[in-house]
């Protein structure tokens, strides 16, 4: 595993950075779209309902 | 779409939040206009913030993308930039080297999920007092997103404890003041999916809500007790030296973004909402004419 | 009206002292599994004891939480007892205090299993009773108002530990603290400072809980 502690500084993280980074953009990416899929599910469903009415 | 005043919030909060730290980068020190820095740095949270939760009540129950579109845009230029000066600038730090960087996403979400929570405790709150299911909707909103931001900070830290202190998980109290807040807000979102009576579960979540962040800061207490006589170590979590403007736009960023996406998360609850408590008018017609 | 209340659940208590039992053998049987997760090591079982026997008694919580509004769930009486020209905080504490009594007697109860499993013994029974005191009430506080919503939902087993198990996590940890200190010996003093830990605890989720218990059984 990269990284590691050498005379009291922490060398080469940049692994660490990069999966912190992609963890932290994925994650919010896929609930933002998990978000908006679910909005539009919501509106069509509410507008099906006002439309048989 | 009402966003004068907020706009004007935010425009300020922006301002003062990283607009004077490009400046001051970039050799431009005179944007802060000569105010301390301590000031600078309430007067880019306290009205960021501000805006962000006005403009976010503003435009909830509104009908249109515009708003939430508007948001992501900002969150994506502020999370580019603050990204790029974190990744790419910022100086590697004297005894974490690059781990450091991941403090830019860490901290902007740790201050974001705990506003989240804290709106989720002022909705629970004012929905007790006045009943209107606008703050419900509000409520479940910004509890999903706590939840997600949460989650998030739980990795963070994970991933910067393994290369620092060796261990995915070092007990710091604020990480595990986080970790039982997240499972408690699962459980509220579990409450609620769990009872079919809209009321029934707006009053019970707001009340679980309620119990649930005031014992936040007794748990944050007893766990930094608890560890303090276990760690050998100081734990700093968040380090001496840093750069404030990668902080600052990924902050503006994060909360641009957690703003889009109570406010799309308060529609969804809305609209069910609206469906649960609309009377089965189809239904009966439908059975009408099968008769 | 709360002596009343007080009276109605203890008197509930009695007539179910059969399922007392059975939580109690319940408890026991976890402080057993506990030593078999950890094997026949007498060192740690000792130095976890204080741990276990919190851990069983939590877990009992929820079969006994759950039970003491089994009888309200019964033929509405839920709905009668709020017709009841009464403060519907009365009913609240008269439950919350005979829960508290019921979990005090079983952590009493399991005690001596813990001294006997992990000769964890102490003679400082009077601190112990009153740590045992404070945890429970912290226990009991809380596990009453979230039992009073569970039962009337779907899902009951699942979510009052849900629920209540992140809650309660300050009350775990300074209950298992200062039950360790009383049991292996405290030669810097600290058992005072997780007692008030545990008091501020009670005190907050004992007047919360009452403040807020009206909302969760009305109508």
């Amino acid at each position: 595993m990269s990284g590691g502690i050498d005379a009291g500084m922490v060398t080469g993280g940049w692994n660490f950075v990069i999966a912190a980074y992609a963890v932290t953009f994925s994650v919010l990416f896929i609930y933002g779209v998990s978000i908006v899929t679910r909005l539009r599910e919501e509106r069509s469903r509410t507008t099906e309902e006002a439309n048989r009415q | 779409m009402k966003t004068a005043f907020p706009a004007i919030l935010l425009a300020i909060g922006a301002y003062f939040g990283f607009v004077v730290a490009v400046g001051q980068f970039h050799g431009m020190p005179g944007l802060a206009l000569g105010l301390p820095s301590g000031l600078i740095a309430t007067l880019a949270a306290g009205c960021g913030v501000a805006g962000a939760i006005w403009f976010l009540f503003a435009n909830d129950h509104v009908d249109s993308w515009r708003p939430p579109q508007i948001l992501i845009g900002l969150a994506l230029l502020c999370l580019g930039f603050g990204s790029y000066y974190g990744l790419f600038v910022a100086p590697p730090e004297q005894f974490m080297g690059e781990v450091q960087r991941i403090m830019y996403v860490h901290v902007p979400t740790a201050w974001n999920a705990l506003l989240a929570m804290t709106l989720a405790f002022a909705c629970a709150v004012i929905f007790l007092f006045n009943g209107d299911f606008k703050w419900d909707s509000r409520m479940e909103g910004a509890i999903e997103t706590g939840v997600v931001l949460a989650f998030l900070l739980c990795c963070q830290g994970a991933i910067w404890a393994k290369p620092t202190w060796g261990v995915w998980w070092d007990w710091d109290p604020r990480l595990t003041t986080t970790a039982v807040l997240l499972f408690a807000f699962l459980g509220i979102l579990a409450l609620r999916k769990f009872v079919e009576d809209p009321a029934r579960r707006a009053i019970w979540s707001a009340v679980a809500t309620i119990i649930a962040y005031v014992d936040v800061p007794i748990v944050y207490f007893s766990v930094r007790w608890w560890n303090s006589l276990h760690q050998q170590q100081s734990n700093p979590g968040t380090v001496s030296k840093q750069f404030w403007l990668p902080l600052r736009l990924n902050a503006f960023g994060i909360l641009f973004l957690m703003v889009a996406f109570i406010m799309l998360r308060a529609r969804i609850a809305s609209l069910r909402l609206k469906q649960e408590m609309a009377p089965p008018m189809a239904e009966i017609a439908e059975l009408g004419e099968a008769v | 009206m709360l002596a009343a209340a007080l009276r109605k659940e203890l008197l509930l208590q009695w007539k179910t002292r059969t399922q007392m039992m059975a939580v109690f053998v319940f408890g026991a049987t976890s402080l057993l599994l506990f030593s078999f997760a950890v094997g026949p090591n007498s060192e740690a079982l000792r130095l976890y004891s204080a741990g276990f026997l919190w851990l069983g008694l939590l877990l009992s919580s929820t079969l006994t939480l759950a039970e003491s509004f089994q009888a309200e769930m019964e033929n509405r009486a839920l709905e009668g007892l709020l017709l009841l020209p009464s403060d519907v905080r009365a009913l609240y504490y008269g439950k919350a205090i005979a829960n508290w009594f019921q979990l005090a007697l079983l952590g009493v109860g399991l005690v001596p299993v813990m001294v006997v499993l992990y000769d964890a013994g102490t003679t400082d029974l009077l601190r112990l009773l009153a740590v045992i005191l404070l945890g429970t009430a912290g226990l009991s506080a809380p596990g009453t108002l979230y039992a009073a919503m569970t039962s009337q939902a779907r899902a009951k087993q699942t979510l009052l530990p849900l629920l209540l198990f992140p809650l309660i996590v300050p009350a775990l940890l300074a209950s298992v603290k200062a039950t360790s200190l009383v049991i292996l010996g405290d030669p810097m003093k600290q058992l005072p400072s997780w007692i008030s830990l545990l008091t501020a605890f009670d005190a907050i989720y004992w007047s919360l809980c009452g403040l807020l218990y009206h909302h969760v059984v009305e109508e």
